[in-house]
């Protein structure tokens, strides 16, 4: 959106209920109750209603997991920049952490002894200052070098890993992992208050930096106009720096939690594509992939999304859930992006089903539809081809039928 | 303000439009309804196939449904964390009574507290294929269901020592160097092939099969001179791999093939003469068998228990063995049964491929 100054909802001034209502946040708050009112329903034992207690406990683990390094990716992309990275220095700054274990105190790693405090502080700074370095590194490659953002990091996205796995192989006798069976420091995740209160900490310190600061201005309007900010006098260069950072630091203190509740370091598998989780959950929050616009709350609603989704998933389809986790999540993106794209660019009245590219999607839509349905009920006694022709039919004629009421609105007008 | 009734509408729509999806698949969930038995893999490849044929047998066969219950199998991602995620998963549901984990790292001490947490929920927890770290973690389960890979690799060492008296050179080939059954299994063969055979290399390709390829190629290229002359396929897809670079650098006649597991195109190719020997657990039989146990511990069925675990509370009594088989070609073959170890059977090329056929499998 570099057309459009306006900055985003989060400091937009709230005019009235309807404004109020209308910002993607509410919109998500909405779309994660009617989630989990579908759960509920649809789960065959009810487990959300009857022993809702372990379900919350999971999904806040993942959501504040996620959200940590999604605050991150949302400030770079508000900034108007891209961060791939994200899973790779999950593992690095991981492997660093657990390295620094291991050699300050390798008979309590080894042996599972309590570790000294120190030893851990010294670990998970060590962490941090990684992160650190990595984003400087980025801010580098991109002001200075002048590599465009999306490959600098894809850079770093495929080197980090590779490096870390040459360091863990270094360090720990030729093996592919680091096992960190400690229970001191796996309690910094399984202590679930820790990476609540590390998640809600950050959240609000990123919050204020970015809708209570100049500086987080500067960052919307860097990301709404470079040139425009830059002749403003807008420091640009400084800003990605800061932005390059948050994200990879904040990457660093979710390698830090994902270690301790893993218990091991495997650079080859650690944080493996959470760089598109992440963009997704920003994304899902509202944040716009051209700058400028975004929301910090509204991010880590979209964590909550996706791991809502990804959970309700799991207690509908119960058998290996997982297969199909993918395809729904990104069904349930694709919607929501959509959604709030439309919305925000006010075009309530566009015509989604005319034309070639229209019958087109109708087809797309309808074959789609009738294939997830047939495979999701694979069980029942109808048979997959009736349930697929039948489904694929309805949809077919269900939005042919929107494609001519799109067609008189039209004309209409 | 209208906009925002529009949205509700549309997302109330979408809602209704999943809620209907559902109340029709809650048709086929009535009919599959019951508490779970599940099989939790370690990761994914062609040996789960079988399992996967052994847990919907004993479905069948141990009459799951008249108990209420069903047996699946869950495949992990090959990660630590999907492992987790997947116990935590079970936790937190109200149809799942019986966990078989195939733990994907032996000493992994959060995969340890999910399957203790499970436990103290009263779910039934056993390990399936690849066991828990025996000196730490035993309690996190009532018993291992499997195959011993010290054992196994020892077979394989003894079928290279059988081919090569004189001894050899050989290089390991492994999707991972840090799993559990792969150290094992590079272990066993170095004992059981004996001190005449000298290791130059062990290689892991982390389940990538190009790397794989790549690997036995670099291995070739760097060793051959060395006197490198037997190649050991650790994890079923090493198999093919190997044998499609012996093939394709026409070599055959100087390196000795011995792999373990059976996938459906090292059985080919040991038809076509290209792999000496195999050696071959039985992943059908861990997927009947753990089923059975876990039906019998859900029922607290104690004659079935004791049955297949009668020494359980003795040392190594939680241990039940689904035994090895070590494959040879139909042809001329130096490798004789009295060779191996007594439980382990035998057998000619031609005759486990009629044992496939029995179950229905492609490979073992």
């Amino acid at each position: 959106m570099a057309s459009d100054p306006t900055p985003a909802p989060a400091v937009r001034p709230a005019l009235g209920i309807a404004r109020f209502f209308q910002r993607t946040e509410w919109g998500l708050v909405l779309a994660i109750g009617v989630v989990l009112l579908v759960t509920v329903g649809l789960d065959t034992d009810h487990v959300y209603w009857h022993n809702p207690g372990p379900s919350v406990k999971d999904i806040v683990r993942q959501t504040v997991l996620l959200g940590i390094f999604a605050l991150g990716a949302a400030v770079v992309i508000i900034a108007g920049g891209i961060d791939l990275s994200a899973g790779s220095v999950i593992a690095f700054s991981g492997t660093i952490c657990a390295t620094l274990l291991l050699w300050l105190a390798p008979d309590a790693v080894r042996l599972n002894q309590p570790l000294p405090l120190w030893v851990m502080t010294v670990a998970c700074l060590g962490a941090l200052l990684s992160g650190f370095l990595i984003g400087s590194l980025h801010a580098w490659l991109i002001t200075v070098v002048g590599l465009p953002p999306f490959v600098a990091t894809l850079a770093t996205l495929v080197g980090l890993r590779s490096l870390s796995r040459a360091l863990v192989a270094y360090v720990n006798q030729n093996s592919t992992q680091i096992p960190i069976p400690n229970r001191e420091f796996r309690a910094l995740a399984n202590e679930l208050w820790i990476p609540i209160a590390v998640c809600l900490a950050l959240l609000a310190a990123v919050w204020l930096l970015m809708s209570r600061t100049v500086v987080g201005r500067h960052l919307y309007a860097l990301g709404g106009n470079e040139n425009a900010a830059r002749l403003s006098g807008v420091p640009t260069d400084r800003l990605k720096w800061l932005a390059y950072c948050v994200s990879a630091v904040l990457s660093s203190v979710a390698g830090i939690l994902y270690v301790a509740s893993v218990a091991v370091v495997e650079p080859e598998t650690l944080g493996k594509g959470y760089e598109l989780n992440a963009i997704a959950a920003a994304v899902v929050g509202g944040c716009s992939l051209q700058g400028g616009i975004g929301s910090i709350p509204g991010t880590l609603l979209g964590a909550l999304f996706l791991r809502v989704v990804m959970d309700g998933v799991a207690k509908i389809i119960k058998s290996s859930a997982d297969v199909y986790e993918g395809l729904i999540v990104g069904v349930v993106v694709a919607v929501a992006v959509a959604f709030t794209q439309l919305r925000q660019a006010g075009r309530g009245g566009v015509r989604f089903f005319s034309g070639g590219l229209g019958l087109a999607a109708i087809v797309n839509l309808s074959l789609f539809a009738g294939v997830l349905l047939a495979l999701l009920l694979r069980e029942s006694e109808l048979g997959g081809w009736t349930i697929f022709g039948s489904v694929a039919a309805l949809v077919a004629v269900l939005l042919t039928g929107v494609r001519f009421a799109e067609g008189r609105r039209h004309k209409q007008k | 303000m209208r906009r925002f009734l529009w949205s509700f509408a549309l997302l109330t729509a979408v809602a209704l439009a999943a809620g209907l999806a559902g109340c029709s698949g809650g048709g086929s969930a009535k009919v599959a309804a019951g508490k779970r038995i599940v099989i939790l893999t370690n990761g994914n490849s062609p040996f789960w196939d079988a399992c996967r044929k052994g847990v919907s047998e004993a479905e069948k066969d141990l009459k799951l449904a008249d108990a209420g219950l069903k047996a699946e199998l869950d495949v992990n991602d090959g990660t630590p964390k999907g492992q987790i995620d997947k116990l935590r998963q079970y936790a937190s549901r109200a149809d799942v009574v019986a966990v078989g984990v195939s733990a994907l790292d032996a000493s992994n001490a959060e995969v340890a507290d999910r399957m203790r947490e499970l436990q103290a929920k009263g779910i039934k927890v056993i390990t399936v294929d690849s066991d828990v770290d025996r000196d730490q973690m035993r309690d996190t389960r009532f018993a291992f269901v499997g195959t011993d890979n010290l054992a196994g690799g020892k077979e394989l060492g003894k079928c290279a020592k059988g081919l090569r008296p004189d001894g050899g050179k050989y290089v390991t080939f492994v999707g991972r160097l840090g799993a559990q059954n792969a150290k094992e299994r590079i272990n066993g063969f170095a004992e059981g092939a004996g001190s005449k055979f000298q290791s130059l290399d062990s290689m892991g390709d982390n389940i990538d099969l190009i790397k794989a390829r790549e690997n036995v190629r670099n291995a070739i290229t760097n060793h051959q001179a060395k006197g490198l002359n037997v190649l050991v396929g650790i994890w079923s897809y090493n198999a093919p791999a190997i044998v499609d670079v012996v093939k394709e650098k026409n070599v055959r006649d100087k390196f000795t093939v011995v792999t373990f597991d059976a996938e459906p195109g090292a059985i080919d190719e040991m038809g076509q003469g290209q792999i000496d020997a195999m050696v071959v657990q039985n992943p059908f039989k861990m997927g009947y068998d753990g089923v059975k146990l876990l039906k019998a511990l859900v029922e607290d069925d104690k004659d079935t228990v004791k049955k297949m675990l009668p020494e359980h509370g003795k040392p190594n009594g939680d241990v039940y063995d689904t035994g090895l088989k070590v494959v040879v070609p139909d042809a001329d073959t130096p490798l004789k049964a009295d060779m191996f170890d007594a439980k382990t059977e035998v057998l000619k090329l031609g005759a486990f491929r009629e044992w496939l056929k029995k179950y229905g499998l492609t490979g073992s």
